[in-house]
């Protein structure tokens, strides 16, 4: 019955507040004013923008040392969060059969693994430095620690309920599921949509002003 | 008016059967001899063989001897590929399943019980240790960013492993009658997925915890009499450390070698796909199952100190601080040397924490250098 309800009403509440909520934060973006340029443009603003995004994806030179911890942590959480949202059996399975009505190879059962320890490491170890670093800390609002204990408990409950033999530990999976979805368009959580928005905008005006960034 | 039968006349004399009495009396003596024989002639070969009157073979005895291979591996064969396929009984499931049912399971409980049974009544003997001085308010730098970054690490991982694996170990005796079958059910199956799951991630933590920790955990002379002082946990027994005392010390040697230990036997049993038999398997749950039970009772007496038993320890591993005074109470020697590098009285400033943070000459170990005091 509770299982019926949250993959059912539940579910599709949660999936219409995400997409309205994350269309609208983005069109909200786009709609902000911008300042207008005046100086003659040294430059385009596309491969500007282009390379930004790529460029971004790595620590500029000098920083290396200090952003270490989290350019490793972080893309052990990203990539492993990754394979196991679009890659995982029950997800491909749900998506095939709730959403997009086909699904492509799960991975395999040890990648699964892998994919699954990289992120829990790497969402942990992230956590933990927030809380421990002094500057992290004193930066840190009650957003970036609602959302990566959000997002870690909706992994360890999907990991949980992986022997898929018991409803109530779906169930849970699940509310915690619509939960995220809720949460994620008015929490920090939005960035997995709007970094590549960011990161253009940036190369892009620092494109035409011919400044590499 | 009604004709009714006449009722017969109650018998003046006892009715007479056919069969004579003595006749009746041998045939009953005959029916319970013969219910006798029955009842006690199959168990004749079993007192015969129990008596070593006779010997009576079993026809199936040296079937079941093949089957359980007691002289040795058989020589069998079987069209199915896999490890040990051709094996139908494997007796060391058999003396794994009585070390586990009536060593582990028992010992274990006594082990963890006995524990913090040990612990309520140190508490209550000795109560919170307080910090004799008072707080002094200069701060001395313990444990940098990493330090307890990753101390936080393995310990959320341990603790997770910890309850997962004594959920799976005590669940059926603890858990069913308050969650009754079905709950304990869906628990333990989400414990044997958690489990195994972040089983994988623990050696790494282990890994981070020796390369960080290692420096300043060499036994010397001074732990000799820390542990003849019992580590100044008693009234009036000050015992003089350095960075490290002598019960940090032995812990941490525990958790690196239990670490590794349940590392390594966690691992061949959650990747059982590489050709280990069942006996390989069996004494990895062994090793794992013993070693997992001392090292959660070890990690109980860390745990109890850590937090609640011990006024000033905690802040060490929360903010990176301690106290001067709860330094000169448990870590004189370490704190003379603060001292003498002029790191007591240093202000919590964020920015300053990361400028030593980021000095990889000091690593907060028990002699910061020149540079690092620079710093």
């Amino acid at each position: 019955m509770f299982l019926e309800f949250v993959e059912g009403p539940l579910w599709y509440f949660s999936a219409v507040v995400f997409v309205v909520g994350v269309l609208w934060r983005l069109v909200d973006i786009w709609r902000q004013p911008s300042r207008t340029d005046l100086a003659v443009p040294r430059g385009s603003g596309v491969p500007g923008a282009l390379r930004t995004i790529v460029t971004r994806s790595w620590t500029a030179k000098g920083f290396s040392r200090g952003a270490t911890f989290h350019l490793v942590a972080g893309y052990m959480f990203h990539i492993g969060l990754f394979v196991l949202l679009i890659f995982a059996a029950p997800h491909v399975k749900f998506i095939e059969e709730r959403i997009l009505g086909f699904g492509w190879t799960p991975a395999p059962h040890w990648l699964f693994m892998v994919a699954s320890d990289l992120a829990f490491a790497g969402i942990l170890l992230l956590w933990l430095r927030r809380l421990m670093h002094p500057v992290m800390r004193k930066i840190s609002t009650f957003d970036d620690h609602a959302a990566a204990i959000l997002t870690f408990v909706v992994m360890l409950t999907g990991c949980l309920a992986l022997l898929k033999s018991h409803d109530s530990l779906r169930a849970i999976h699940m509310l915690t599921v619509c939960l995220l979805m809720v949460y994620f368009p008015f929490s920090r959580l939005m960035h997995a949509f709007t970094f590549p928005v960011s990161r253009a905008y940036t190369g892009a005006a620092m494109g035409r002003k011919g400044v590499s960034a | 008016m009604t004709d009714h039968p006449s009722r017969p006349a109650i018998p003046s004399e006892p009715r007479q059967h056919g069969v004579p009495p003595r006749v009746r009396a041998r045939i009953t003596r005959y029916l319970l001899a013969l219910l006798a024989f029955v009842l006690i002639a199959p168990l004749v070969p079993y007192a015969a063989a129990y008596l070593g009157a006779g010997n009576v073979p079993n026809p199936g005895a040296g079937l079941w001897n093949e089957v359980r291979q007691r002289a040795g591996p058989a020589d069998a064969n079987t069209q199915a590929r896999g490890v040990e396929s051709a094996v139908l009984i494997n007796q060391v499931g058999e003396r794994w399943r009585q070390f586990r049912s009536e060593m582990l399971v028992p010992v274990g409980a006594w082990l963890l019980l006995g524990t913090l049974g040990f612990l309520a009544l140190f508490r209550i003997l000795r109560g919170r240790i307080p910090l004799e001085g008072g707080r002094s308010g200069q701060l001395v730098p313990r444990f940098s960013v990493n330090q307890r970054v990753v101390h936080w690490f393995a310990a959320i991982l341990f603790v997770f492993l910890a309850v997962t694996g004594l959920v799976l170990l005590y669940g059926r005796f603890v858990l069913i009658p308050i969650l009754g079958p079905e709950g304990f059910s869906a628990t333990a199956a989400a414990c044997k997925e958690g489990h195994n799951l972040f089983g994988p991630i623990f050696p790494f933590a282990v890994l981070a915890m020796i390369v960080l920790f290692l420096r300043g955990n060499g036994f010397n002379q001074i732990d000799l009499k820390w542990f003849f002082r019992a580590g100044g946990l008693l009234k009036g027994h000050p015992a003089s450390s350095g960075y490290y005392n002598g019960g940090q010390k032995s812990w941490f040697w525990m958790v690196v070698l239990f670490g590794i230990a349940i590392s390594i036997s966690g691992l061949i049993l959650d990747f059982g796909v590489f050709g280990q038999g069942r006996e390989v398997m069996a004494l990895a749950h062994v090793v794992h199952g013993g070693v997992a039970v001392v090292f959660i009772a070890a990690s109980l007496g860390h745990i109890y100190i850590g937090t609640v038993g011990m006024e000033g320890a905690f802040e060490s591993m929360s903010h990176g601080y301690v106290d001067a005074n709860w330094a000169r109470e448990h870590h004189d020697l370490w704190l003379a040397e603060m001292e003498a590098a002029g790191m007591v009285g240093v202000e919590p400033n964020a920015l300053e924490e990361v400028k030593r943070h980021d000095n990889i000459d000091f690593k907060g170990f028990g002699s910061p250098g020149t540079k690092a005091v620079q710093g």
